[in-house]
């Protein structure tokens, strides 16, 4: 399978971040999948993914302050960036990784 | 989805008998009388207010009673954080830190990240499995959801905004949740128009604002709208008073007209023979004459006559401070400082010129609502002028002689008139049509002695004499006799 390298170069610092979802909302799973295109083209190996269903733990919204659905709180490297939506924009998402 | 309640009930056939609405009580002074029972069970209702109206501590105080009264709630704040919050409840005497140990209350202050990139489609559907997820935990019926407008800032398309103000609501009335939201409004009252279509979910709105007249400044608060419910149309004046909202009584046109009580005796046998007995309970009594005739001794010969009996009056006065007038009355030998050490008599002091007249209604109505007394002695309603306005000062005894009769509370006013002219200044201030008894005194100089007189100038429904008595005041106390007879002199 073909891989893009990142445009920026350089070895990159691990991107850690947390997915919040609402059960199989149409949204919620657009960006799961948004999201796993990102990563796979973009990201390597280079990151970890939580996907947390605010249905079955609304305490860790509570905790993240997460209003909306789907919600992508990307917390490293700093600083930490928050994207709402179903990640369709690719390019306001490359954007927010610093992958342009 | 289940069926919207909401829809439409204006629509229903009148004939149709209306189901009665559920009620849940704000808890707060007034504002159920004026809603006849309170908000909305089930259902949504809006507060639109501007900046610094109230909103917020209307919110809060409804939540934090109905947490008290066992019914949990579930408090959600877009402005202002947690930690302001229980400052601000602290201050009014609130502990919520306390009803949140209880699991009576959940309080949620979302920061929401303004600097979120956008990047496709989302809903509220986070903030609506927090809200649930909260409510089961507590089993809390109550929402309140402060600022509704600054989350809503979230979507900046408006026809997003209204699909999910509208599927918001949507689910609140799906799940039976009693929901109360708030909204800034413009200086007009009328909401932002981004924010009109919240007006139309509501089942209630009440407006608050906030204005400044004759150089006082006044919080108003109007029901607009209550869907299947009646309510009290009129704008209420309301103060955030110390430990929360207060909700004046509305106006003479509601003067309520309560059956009097059983008579009571003035305090002193003679005058009680004048009176064809004594004071009706509940009703209102003038005490009018020039300086030095007598008008707070009778006042006071009262006073120690209810403590007497266990019966508890509030002793308002705008003239003398209180050891000064327990100290004078130690002369016509009325010792009350045993009863006011009893409890059965307070004293609330004021110079009318230290507030406005909204706030010495609402000092007065406050001590009213914590001492419950019998009996209300207000000396002298000639000082209520100096609070401002005539037309401020007949409003402050009209709504104080309407609170006293809602309450069964005997009023006495002590009006200080000049000499010689008692009786036509009865009318003076306008309210002698709600006086029941008046009392007139004078004096005139006999030689060089002082010669006092009373008499009774109406008592309605009460056989009384219409004869003028002399009116003596040694250290044993009030002294009365028929004028023409002269010498005699009756004693107690």
């Amino acid at each position: 399978m073909p891989r893009s390298e990142p445009s920026s170069g350089g070895p990159r610092a691990p991107v850690r971040m947390t997915l919040f979802v609402a059960g199989g909302e149409e949204n919620s799973r657009r960006a799961q999948q948004n999201l796993a295109r990102l990563c796979e083209q973009e990201l390597n190996d280079n990151y970890t993914l939580d996907v947390v269903d605010v249905l079955e733990d609304f305490q860790a919204a509570t905790r993240q302050n997460v209003m909306v659905t789907p919600t992508l709180i990307v917390a490293e490297p700093p600083p930490k960036v928050t994207i709402l939506g179903d990640l369709r924009d690719m390019e306001r998402l490359r954007a927010a990784f610093g992958l342009d | 989805m289940s069926q919207d309640p909401t829809a439409r009930p204006n629509s229903a056939p009148p004939e149709r008998p209306r189901k009665a609405l559920s009620k849940m009580p704000t808890g707060i002074a007034g504002l159920d009388d004026v809603l006849h029972g309170g908000l909305p069970e089930a259902r949504t209702t809006l507060v639109a207010g501007g900046p610094g109206s109230g909103k917020t501590v209307l919110v809060l105080e409804t939540l934090y009673r109905a947490a008290q009264a066992g019914r949990p709630g579930v408090f959600v704040s877009f402005e202002e954080t947690a930690d302001a919050l229980h400052a601000n409840a602290l201050a009014m005497g609130w502990d919520l830190e306390v009803l949140q140990q209880q699991q009576r209350l959940a309080l949620l202050d979302p920061k929401l990240d303004w600097h979120a990139v956008r990047a496709g489609e989302f809903s509220l559907r986070g903030l609506l499995a927090v809200l649930g997820g909260h409510a089961e935990r507590l089993g809390a019926r109550l929402f309140v959801i402060d600022a509704v407008d600054v989350l809503m800032r979230l979507f900046t398309d408006e026809g997003r905004r209204d699909d999910e103000l509208y599927g918001l609501h949507a689910w609140l009335v799906e799940h039976g949740f009693t929901a109360v939201l708030t909204a800034k409004s413009r200086p007009g009252g009328q909401l932002q128009p981004a924010y009109s279509f919240l007006d139309f979910l509501a089942d209630c709105v009440l407006t608050l604002d906030q204005r400044i007249v004759e150089q006082v400044s006044t919080r108003r608060l109007r029901v607009v709208k209550y869907r299947g419910s009646g309510y009290v149309s009129n704008e209420c004046p309301f103060v955030i008073a110390h430990d929360g909202l207060v909700l004046m009584p509305v106006a003479s046109a509601e003067l309520v007209q309560k059956p009097y009580g059983p008579m009571g005796s003035s305090g002193h046998a003679s005058l009680d023979a004048m009176l064809g007995g004594g004071y009706r309970r509940g009703s209102s009594v003038l005490i009018a004459g020039p300086t030095g005739c007598g008008k707070t001794t009778i006042a006071c010969t009262f006073a120690r006559g209810a403590a007497e009996r266990g019966e508890r009056t509030l002793y308002v006065s705008f003239e003398e401070a209180e050891d000064r007038l327990l100290s004078a009355m130690l002369s016509p030998g009325l010792d009350l400082a045993p009863f006011v050490e009893a409890g059965v008599l307070e004293f609330l002091t004021a110079m009318p010129e230290s507030m406005g007249v909204e706030e010495h209604l609402l000092r007065l109505l406050c001590a009213i609502a914590r001492f419950r007394p019998a009996h209300v002695v207000v000396d002298a309603i000639s000082a209520v002028n100096r609070m401002g306005s005539e037309a401020a000062a007949f409003d402050f005894l009209v709504r104080l002689l309407s609170a006293c009769r809602e309450q069964g509370i005997t009023c006495f006013y002590v009006n200080q008139t000049p000499r010689g002219s008692a009786a036509d200044h009865i009318t003076g201030m306008g309210i002698s049509s709600l006086i029941d008894t008046a009392l007139v005194l004078d004096y005139r100089w006999e030689g060089n002695q002082l010669e006092r007189s009373l008499v009774v100038l109406k008592s309605r429904g009460v056989c009384h004499s219409n004869r003028a008595h002399r009116l003596t005041i040694s250290d044993s106390g009030i002294g009365l006799a028929p004028l023409a007879m002269s010498s005699r002199q009756e004693e107690t």
